[in-house]
């Protein structure tokens, strides 16, 4: 069994392998344990499982994993998380923008006494208002929202303990939050400056248009690291603004009623109003009793168990 | 997404089976008889014929959906021939189910879905077979040279035209009901409610090898099909399913998440059209609009809330599902 394991996605990345492959082992070299590298071909269009295939035949420390049709970055890291068998798992990009060299570093500080070690590209390479504006304003969003106190989530040079990772799973486009998930099932969480470099080859496959989705995802994330043991809880707070606005409306009905005779009275808007949003209200916190009925008929798995971690 | 209970331990399909290589391999054909069925014997004589022709090793397994019979002389042949099994359903159930049952009975390493009826020609069983050989994990037959009416012609267009914006492979005839695939295909298919009309786009979902291989029409299956309304209907809501299955039963907050907020900002935006015309002296109590623009308000809080409680029972699976298949390793 490996001691460690370097986990690589690719997508449409042939020119990119075997400098990659050739970059990691050279920074592995001093290594004092052992180790094994897991490309992932996350179904590219490209020769890229041609160029992996080239490498996994040239060194034995090296692994494939071809995919059957491109799923994404969340599901290509989890096709690698789940067949890496070291103790300690890296992930990293495989457009050559993270330095292999780092490697040593982050699995150092992890063995400090971490589960997670995640990577801040202090110098980062990329463009100014395409990604690094958006990820600006999105860290500092998820920081806020989550508590943890991460600045780069977007960094994919990470170091995971074993443990770790056979507590979370990761689908959907979750890795951008992977700091966030893994404090909720009790991780002990640090940052370390990594190097960054610009793009070399190929493109990158990103765009603003992630945003909005990311938005999104953010409100999900929310629900299930703060209340997937209590949906209830979640949607009931959800549902205090809604009360309010009814109670407001129900407060200016009463006083239009009580200062402007009869036919104000008689107006529907204020009872209108604030009845809609006392319905809206209810429907929300009945949607938590229904989440609440899902919980309880899922006998195993992603509820929210203590999780008790080894003493070390 | 994978087969449900497929987990945890890393799934890799190794092709461990090459069909066609020098062990002999088994080919489960699999008949759902509902609705439309000609003559079984004669669908029986002209495929098993034309297997035995190919040096194939075969078996049938005819299922029955509720209300059908099998006929006294197919019963005879299934008692004589162990080759051939009768499955019958208490009641309907449909073809969906008729195929999984089919699946899940037979032993075949190779399996073939056979509509009741002669849809194609029984030669074209090879070709189909051959291109299983050559790589592909699942292959559907398109009926082409095409010889039914060009009202049938312009209901399939209509329908793939449909398809379109769902997958982004093209299909050309991807409903029809002859199919060819590996047993490990098969067995990883969500195959419920009305899924079977997309069986090849299934597969390609679950990141399998799909090819079309065009094979003639049998005139038998030329007559004109009209049907009522509802079918259509039916048909629109299964494509809109498959859409909603496809695209966002991983992420359903951001469908309703999308719907919602679009409702929330049309009747946040008429409130506030509302307003400005209320500091300015209107009335607006006794406007329709303002109705409106507190229904999408409150309909749009409402659907969100909706996209949560979906994106928790997705959360709640998450450890049993894996959106990845592995093809390869090295």
């Amino acid at each position: 069994m490996p001691e460690l394991s370097v986990v690589a996605p690719l997508y449409n990345e042939s020119e990119n392998v075997s400098p990659l492959v050739a970059w990691i082992l050279e920074a592995l070299v001093t290594y004092p344990a052992s180790f094994e590298v897991i490309l992932v071909d996350d179904g590219s269009r490209d020769d890229t499982w041609a160029r992996i295939a080239d490498a996994a035949a040239a060194n034995p420390h090296v692994h494939g994993l071809r995919l059957g049709r491109n799923v994404g970055q969340t599901a290509a890291m989890m096709a690698g998380f789940d067949h890496a068998r070291g103790r300690v798992v890296v992930s990293l990009d495989g457009d050559l923008q993270n330095d292999p060299r780092d490697i040593p570093m982050l699995v150092a500080k992890l063995d400090e006494g971490f589960d997670l070690v995640c990577g801040w590209r202090q110098q980062r390479q990329d463009k100014l208002i395409l990604r690094k504006v958006p990820s600006w304003v999105a860290n500092r969003i998820i920081r806020r929202l989550t508590g943890v106190a991460i600045t780069d989530n977007g960094c994919s040079l990470k170091a995971y303990r074993r443990d770790l990772l056979d507590r979370i799973t990761l689908y959907a486009e979750q890795h951008r939050f992977i700091p966030a998930l893994s404090a909720s099932v009790g991780a002990r969480i640090t940052e370390l400056p990594v190097r960054h470099h610009a793009r070399r080859f190929g493109e990158s496959k990103y765009g603003i248009s992630r945003t909005v989705k990311v938005l999104v995802d953010l409100i999900t994330l929310k629900m299930i690291t703060t209340f997937r043991s209590r949906p209830l809880v979640g949607f009931a707070l959800a549902s205090t603004p809604l009360v309010v606005l009814s109670a407001g409306f129900a407060a200016l009905w009463v006083y239009a009623a009580t200062n402007f005779g009869p036919e104000k009275a008689n107006a529907l808007v204020f009872p209108g109003a604030a009845l809609l949003w006392l319905g809206a209200a209810f429907y929300l916190a009945m949607l938590g009793l229904v989440a609440e009925v899902a919980l309880s008929s899922e006998r195993t798995g992603a509820r929210d168990v203590p999780t008790a971690w080894e003493v070390r | 997404m994978t087969a449900e209970g497929a987990l945890v331990e890393p799934i890799t399909d190794e092709r461990s089976k090459v069909p066609g290589s020098a062990d002999v391999r088994l080919v489960s054909v699999i008949v759902p008889v509902v609705e439309r069925t000609d003559d079984l014997m004669l669908l029986y004589h002209a495929f098993a014929g034309e297997l035995e022709r190919r040096g194939e090793e075969h078996e049938f397994l005819f299922v029955f959906d509720g209300g059908f019979v099998a006929p006294p002389e197919l019963t005879l042949l299934s008692q004589a021939n162990a080759s051939v099994r009768l499955l019958s359903f208490a009641r309907t159930f449909g073809e969906t189910a008729a195929l999984r049952l089919g699946i899940e009975r037979s032993r075949g390493d190779v399996i073939v879905t056979l509509p009741a009826y002669f849809q194609v020609q029984a030669e074209g069983i090879g070709p189909l077979l051959d291109a299983l050989q050559d790589g592909a994990d699942l292959v559907v037959a398109n009926r082409s040279p095409r010889v039914d009416s060009w009202l049938n012609r312009l209901q399939s267009r209509g329908f793939h035209w449909m398809l379109r914006s769902v997958t982004d492979h093209r299909f050309h005839d991807i409903a029809c009901g002859v199919r060819v695939m590996r047993r490990s295909t098969a067995e990883a298919l969500p195959l419920y409610g009305d899924l079977h009309r997309f069986i090849p786009a299934l597969a390609l979902r679950e990141g399998y090898r799909v090819d079309e291989v065009a094979v003639p029409q049998h005139p038998g299956d030329a007559r004109t099909r009209v049907y009522g309304p509802g079918i259509y209907l039916r048909r629109l809501l299964d494509v809109a399913a498959f859409f909603f299955l496809a695209k966002f039963t991983e992420k359903p907050l951001r469908f309703f998440g999308l719907v919602g907020s679009v409702c929330f900002g049309l009747g946040a935006l008429t409130s506030l059209v509302l307003l400005v015309e209320r500091i300015g002296g209107q009335a607006i109590a006794n406007r329709p609009l303002l109705l409106l623009a507190v229904l999408l308000v409150a309909l749009g809080v409402q659907l969100m809330g909706l996209g949560l409680v979906g994106e928790i029972i997705v959360h709640l699976r998450s450890p049993h599902r894996r959106a990845y298949r592995v093809r390869e390793r090295v």
